[in-house]
């Protein structure tokens, strides 16, 4: 009776230590019985098991190796093998445990740690389609503000020359006195920095042939009926409510479209260019957001946008040949200032080389200007790089905040930038109320750091980032959904534009910084 | 070798006994209880459970080895244990350390002996 108890008692422990020890335990049990009491030995027995099972984990699926398991008599050859491996349940809780954790981890440090920070390739974090490039139409016709230049020196150069997209891009606006028929771009269609603005709404940017596909639009001159412009309307403001940067402007928004609509004064516009042109006029009206743009696309914008065709790139790529990377002027000007005049902030992994030469060929030169007064935005990317060259040390430029992710993405200078020379140069940035976007952006970062002097007007204001949205096969929003807020002013220049140091004409910028570098270098 | 140990030190009474006991030759579970207990001269009785589970440890720690082998007329459900070169290494230390103590206990005592005597 009591061998049988002590035998459940060794059944009960842990499989190793059982197979290990159990037998000869037991046959301790028998031939100890007369010195022990029979009572001490099941108690040694209750204290081993809850020993073995509480305190020895490590043990309790250990195997004795085979050679343990039976003992050959002494003299015999014996051949050992091992027994497969089996892990511990708890070691496989544990590990798949801890690889979740890492897992979690990793996702975590991908996403908020100082690697990312320093990775600074923030457009391409943040807008994950590297690849995107819009071209311009072959067939935009500048609109007559374009042939006024505003600096009176040189023509400017084609709106197009302005436009620059790192991954997404472009946007280009329907005007609501667009005469020429255009394509938008796809719905999703990211823009880091708009380069539309409101007085050159007529360039264009048409999607080839083959990207808004052969369907033929069934909706061409059908004239738009309530139900029709409703459906629009809805997907607007929806769009407008979940991704828009700022909800209570957002609010704001949609209150108009609908008391627009429910007044009858959508009635008119049965025509999708106009319908689209109106909605924005109403959009920007209330919000007076630039950005901001409805689309009407004779073709069908399809569901799942993919990136941009190789046509399109390509004619980006030669868009970017042909205009220097949008590089306008590099030069020395008499006392040794360096002028750069730069009319977009381009892709950076297409125009980095050429930025980057351009400015090689300026360091030597004892101040800086950079011409921003016909610059109308580009990538965050290239604004960080070209600020590089002015600090000595990584700097923290501005930080993006996406409202419907509730993420902020902080953009940083590459500094220091191997030879350069200019880190500590006076600096000049000339502005105009065409400058916008990127432009401004470059401007009030380094307004903000008192690293350059800003001479000229104050800029146009655009400071938010646009996604191109789809609502339905003809229409879509560009929605801005990302603005910067920087990290010394807390604000960006929204609305407001950025203001110069010393106010001057645009047309009078140059000749006022030019003045003013000498001064400095006389001192 | 003797620092690789220390930190192992003092060992528990069933360690102590244990190594103690296959010091002398190789032993199987009960001949290892029957030689504590004599060592003991009866005062420490080791429980099959303890003896076990510290064996368990020792072979762990490769301080002690289980043979392959067994006399041919032996119970076979014995196993035998030999003390390995660790295994005497780390009894020499804890020899070592119990011979410290007790020789300081020792003129400690004495001290205090003559203190008492001479007041």
């Amino acid at each position: 009776m009591l061998r049988h108890l002590y035998l459940i008692l060794l059944r009960l422990h842990p499989v190793g230590f059982r197979q290990r020890f159990g037998d000869e335990m037991l046959s301790i049990f028998e031939q100890e019985q007369d010195n022990f009491a029979a009572s001490h030995l099941l108690l040694d027995g209750l204290f081993s098991l809850t020993r073995q099972w509480a305190l020895r984990p490590e043990f309790w699926r250990e195997v004795p190796i085979s050679h343990a398991e039976t003992p050959a008599p002494e003299g015999v050859p014996l051949f050992v093998s091992l027994d497969p491996f089996h892990p511990r349940y708890a070691a496989v809780i544990y590990g798949t445990l801890l690889s979740i954790a890492l897992f979690c981890s990793t996702c975590f440090a991908i996403r908020y740690s100082w690697i990312r920070i320093l990775h600074l390739h923030i457009p391409q974090v943040q807008f994950d389609q590297p690849q995107r490039t819009i071209a311009r139409s072959e067939t935009a016709t500048p609109s007559p503000s374009r042939s006024v230049s505003p600096i009176g020196e040189k023509k400017s150069t084609p709106v197009s020359s302005a436009v620059s997209l790192q991954q997404p891009t472009a946007v280009q606006p329907l005007a609501t006195n667009q005469p020429a028929a255009q394509e938008v771009g796809p719905p999703s269609m990211e823009v880091p920095f708009n380069l539309d603005k409101s007085s050159r709404e007529t360039a264009a940017f048409a999607l080839p042939g083959k990207f808004v596909a052969s369907v033929p639009s069934p909706t061409v001159n059908v004239p738009l009926d309530a139900y029709a412009r409703k459906r629009v309307i809805d997907g607007a403001i929806s769009n407008l409510k979940w991704y828009y940067i700022d909800p209570v402007v957002a609010g704001k928004m949609a209150a108009a479209l609908r008391s627009h609509e429910q007044a009858g004064d959508d009635n008119e516009a049965t025509d999708g260019k106009a319908f689209a042109a109106l909605l924005t006029t109403q959009l920007r009206a209330v919000s007076h957001d630039r950005h901001i743009q409805v689309n009407y696309s004779q073709s069908v914008i399809p569901a799942h946008v993919p990136g941009p065709s190789l046509e399109e790139i390509a004619r980006y790529q030669r868009e970017m040949d042909r205009t220097n990377c949008t590089l306008e002027a590099v030069t020395i000007l008499p006392q040794n200032v360096g002028y750069l005049k730069l009319n977009s902030f381009p892709d950076l992994q297409l125009c980095q080389g050429k930025v980057a030469a351009a400015m090689s060929s300026l360091n030597q030169a004892d101040a800086i200007i950079f011409d921003l007064r016909e610059n109308h935005g580009g990538v965050p990317g290239m604004v960080a790089f070209l600020a590089s060259y002015l600090f000595d040390h990584p700097t923290h430029l501005e930080s993006f905040y996406t409202r419907y992710q509730n993420s902020t993405l902080q953009s940083w200078t590459l500094s220091p930038v191997d030879e350069n020379r200019l880190a500590h140069k006076p600096a000049f940035v000339l502005t105009s109320a065409e400058t916008f976007s990127g432009g401004e952006e470059f401007a009030y970062d380094l307004k903000m750091l008192k690293r350059a002097t800003l001479v000229g007007e104050t800029t146009a204001g655009g400071a938010h980032m646009v996604r191109r949205r789809r609502i339905d096969d003809h229409f879509s929003i560009g929605v801005p959904d990302t603005g910067p807020i920087n990290p010394v002013s807390n604000t960006n220049w929204e609305g407001i534009g950025v203001t110069p140091d010393v106010a001057v004409e645009a047309a009078n910028a140059l000749k006022i910084a030019q003045s003013l570098a000498e001064k400095a270098l006389q001192k | 070798m003797k620092e690789d140990f220390e930190h192992f030190l003092p060992l528990s009474p069933a360690t102590l006994h244990i190594l103690l006991s296959l010091s002398g030759e190789d032993l199987h579970g009960y001949g290892i209880m029957q030689e504590i207990a004599r060592q003991s001269q009866g005062k420490y009785k080791l429980g099959p459970g303890t003896l076990y589970d510290n064996l368990q440890k020792l072979i762990q720690r490769e301080w002690v080895e289980e043979l392959g082998h067994r006399p041919a007329d032996d119970d076979p459900r014995r196993r035998y244990y030999r003390l390995t070169a660790d295994g005497r290494g780390v009894l020499s230390a804890e020899t070592a350390r119990l011979a410290d103590v007790v020789r300081e206990a020792r003129a400690r005592l004495q001290k205090t002996e003559v203190a008492r005597r001479r007041a």
